[in-house]
Formats: C-alpha cells, structure tokens, sequence
C-alpha cells in the first residue's frame, strides 16, 4: 500500500491521540505547530507507529520529528510515493 | 513542621463518592460500598469483594489528550487535583506569574496496571510496533505527579514517594519541607487504580488480602472475625500552604498539618510493626508539640489479621499510654476498602472533616472489637475535636503517622 496520507486520515490518526481538530482546520493551517493543537511528541511518535503499521512499512526516521501537519504530510506523501 | 502548613483544598474522588462533601455525607453514615468486582476481566480472579470507584465519568472532568495517555489512576489523580484546587480557590491566575511556587507531590504503590497490562497484550499478541509511546510513562509512580504538573502548569517542586502504603503519609511531610523551603503551595495525595486483572494477580500472594465472597464479612478489622482486608481505588488530593500566604489570600484554613513521622520494620513483619508504628506515633506527636491526652480521634490502619491489629492496639497502647484505651478510633475503610498509599489520604480527608464536624465516623461491618481499644462502631459519635491521628503501615515495612489539627 502507498496510498496518500490525508488530512482527513491525519485528523482522525489525531483523535486517537485525543486531539479533536478538523480536517478542514488543518488544512487552513498546515503550518500550525502539533504543540498548538495539543499534539505533544509522544503523540506524533504514537501517530508515526500506527501510519507504519497500516501501510505496512517504514517512515523517515525523522518522522516523529516534524513540528506542524503540512511538514508532517509532505515528509510522509513523499516517502510513501517515492519508495524512499 | 516549624511554620505552620495548613490544608486548604481537599478533592477526594472515592468508592462512596466523588468530591469531598460526598464523600463525607458516606462516611459518617457508616454507609459500606464494597461489594462484588466487577471490573472488566476480573470475574474470574478468586478476589471477589473490593471498593470500586463507580461514580466516576473522567471524561467529564479531564481532557482527552490527558486521558488517552494515563493511567486510571491518574485520572483518579487528575480529577482530585483539580476538585482540591477548586475547593482552595487557587486558580491558574494566582500562580501564574510564579509557576516555580507550586509543586505537586503524590505516592503511589500500583502504578497504572491497567493501562500496562492493555499494552503488554499488545506487544505479545501483535509485536513491539503495536506498543503505544505513552506505556513509556503512564504506568510508572511518577505519573499522576508529571500529568498534574503539565496539565496545571505547576513547575516547584514536584516528586512521588514510593514508600508502601505509608507512603501516602509521608508525601504530607514532603510537601510541608516544600513550603518551609519557601514553596507557597503545594498539590500533595495519593490515588491508586489496582483493580485491573495485573494488578490483582499481584496481590493475589499479598498477606492478609481477603478473598472473602460475602462484602460486609470480608473485611472486618479488630474483630475476631477479621481475615484480612479488601483493596480499594480512588484517593484524595490536598492543596497545602503556607499558613500566612494562605491567610493573605483569604483562603480558608481547613486544617493544619501539625506532626508526622515514618519508621520502617521490614516485609511481613507484621508483629514488630506495632514496635515501628509506635514510634512513628512518638514522632509525630513530638513535631506537633503535642500529648497523647491531646488526640482527638484515631484513624487507624486496620490491616485486618489478628496480628496486624493487634499490633496496631498495642502501638497505640505503648505510645499514648492508658489514654490509648479511651481514645476514640475509627477505620471508616473497613466501608470502602484498602486504596494502598491512597488509603491515609482518604483518611486524612476522613480527619479533617471530622475535625470539621466534630463528628467521628464509624467502623462500617465492625461490630464486636476484640482489642482493648474503643472503636467506635454502628453509627457515628459527636465529639469535640480538635486534633486527629492518622495512622498507616505498609506490606513492605514502613509505619507512618500524622497528626493533623483543627483550621481556623
């Protein structure tokens, strides 16, 4: 599987992490920080585990080290994409 | 305990109910919650009777984003935090400008088993990359003390003692060191959630666990029919200040912590307990400047095996002499079970609103008492109450005691 991380898939990868947001907040605000929604760095590196376990494959390492969702999707399209 | 530190807010989230006045309207009817175990999982475990707490939604009072990576006993803990410093009024806008001037404190001697346990299946069931990044701190002592610090923004002191049972006495001392060393308040208490299928396996080997069936003959202390105790969730959380900081603000004085002192005995010393319990006693009342003809009430630990409580009755007997016979006291969680490190918090509530009321709670199931002692039993006792003993022994050795005296 490579299909796309989306917003929609982020927001709800968030909610299990107890964030409630929006896909449509994150998309009027990619470049917000995680921190301003509440999203503390246990719960990017929770987010990261559980993408990997769905698609069935690594990410960057640096994954869990992206500050906002827009760096965290275009990281993550990319690799998926890319094979990388 | 040179300069007075009072108790100021008291949240208690506990099996016979949920905030302070609840929880006191329970306890001084002599009103028993225990009852079957019915906690997901647990039916088959041959612990059949405990003191649950059930009236409690911790979606209503904490966020998801605190809950998802906690334990419940840390909800416990999160939801007390927040009912004591409600109860003080001491809000975010009176410490902010001087976050480092409130600490938290707590003890803990279950750790969250639950939320381990959920993660431990997963990485035997499924693999390592199915453990989620918070079993990295939610099951540790230490969580409830970090959760409220960030939840509430409180950057003094902050630390967990884990030191047994006792140890939910001991954390009153730590805190009280906070304040004298200029700390204006501090978030001090103990909560415990170790009704999960772990946690119960792992006292199943306990000395003196009762794994009686029937929930008002299970756990009987200081009779002859006592066959040791029942386990219990929930516990209590204390805002504590500094008395003249307290009195600027205008907040009120509830009580004030006056004496403690811990000693340690040893693991399944039961017997020589009641030697360290009476010393602990001697200590606290020393720090108190206060004479055993002083107390009040004592709110005893009441392991619950003929000779855990006869070494409490003779700790009692050695350290306040011929008066320790005529003192009242009381085990009001013989109602509601034994909540580990949180049970003397519950009791230190239990004391302060004794002192309160002038009112001392009863000893619920406890009706024929076979130690020398006048426990009071059946229905509560009006009495004029100025200072109460809080007793509390822990499995592993340690013997703690506090003497709190009436605010105001």
């Amino acid at each position: 599987m490579s299909d796309r991380l989306t917003l929609e898939e982020l927001a709800a990868l968030m909610k299990k992490a107890g964030i409630t947001v929006d896909p449509t907040e994150l998309a009027s605000r990619p470049h917000s920080a995680f921190d301003e929604y509440g999203l503390d760095s246990l719960g990017l590196l929770g987010i990261v585990g559980e993408l990997e376990n769905r698609r069935g494959r690594a990410l960057p390492t640096h994954a869990d080290r992206c500050k906002t969702p827009g760096e965290f999707l275009d990281l993550v399209n990319h690799s998926l994409m890319t094979g990388a | 305990m040179t300069s007075r530190t009072v108790i100021t807010g008291i949240g208690v989230v506990a099996p016979n109910g949920v905030g302070a006045d609840a929880f006191w309207k329970a306890t001084q009817s002599g009103l028993s919650v225990l009852d079957r175990v019915t906690r997901a999982g647990c039916e088959h475990l041959p612990l059949r009777v405990a003191g649950e707490v059930r009236g409690f939604d911790p979606g209503a009072m904490v966020e998801d984003r605190f809950l998802v990576q906690t334990d419940r006993f840390t909800h416990h803990a999160l939801a007390a935090a927040d009912l004591a410093l409600e109860d003080a009024r001491l809000g975010r806008a009176d410490y902010e400008g001087d976050p480092f001037s409130v600490g938290v404190v707590t003890a803990a001697g279950s750790g969250g088993g639950e939320f381990g346990q959920r993660e431990l299946q997963h990485l035997w069931e499924q693999g390592p990359r199915f453990v989620g990044p918070y079993q990295s701190i939610a099951w540790f002592y230490a969580a409830s003390t970090g959760q409220i610090s960030i939840r509430r923004g409180l950057k003094g002191p902050c630390g967990v003692v884990a030191s047994d049972e006792a140890g939910g006495l001991d954390a009153f001392a730590h805190a009280a060191r906070a304040i004298r060393q200029g700390s204006r308040a501090m978030l001090v208490g103990a909560t415990e959630a170790p009704l999960a299928p772990y946690s119960i396996v792992c006292q199943l080997e306990y000395e003196g666990l009762s794994t009686g069936e029937d929930p008002e003959r299970a756990y009987r202390p200081f009779t002859d029919k006592a066959c040791g105790f029942v386990p219990a969730e929930g516990g209590a959380m204390f805002v504590v200040e500094d008395e003249d900081e307290a009195r600027r603000r205008g907040a009120t004085v509830r009580a004030v912590l006056a004496g403690h002192a811990a000693t340690f005995t040893g693991t399944r010393r039961r017997d020589v307990s009641g030697e360290g319990l009476a010393h602990a006693i001697r200590g606290a009342l020393r720090e108190a400047d206060c004479a055993p003809e002083e107390i009040d009430v004592v709110f005893a630990d009441a392991i619950g095996t003929p000779e855990a409580d006869a070494a409490e009755a003779a700790a009692i007997a050695d350290a306040l002499g011929a008066y320790g016979r005529k003192v009242p006291v009381t085990a009001p969680k013989s109602g509601t079970g034994r909540a580990y490190c949180a049970a003397p918090a519950l009791d230190t509530a239990a004391a302060v609103l004794a002192l309160e009321h002038g009112v001392v709670p009863p000893t619920p199931n406890v009706y024929d008492v076979c130690h020398d002692l006048d426990v009071v039993t059946g229905s509560a006792r009006a009495a004029e109450l100025r200072t109460a003993l809080v007793l509390s022994r822990g499995r592993m050795g340690s013997n703690a005691a506090l003497v709190v005296r009436k605010g105001a």
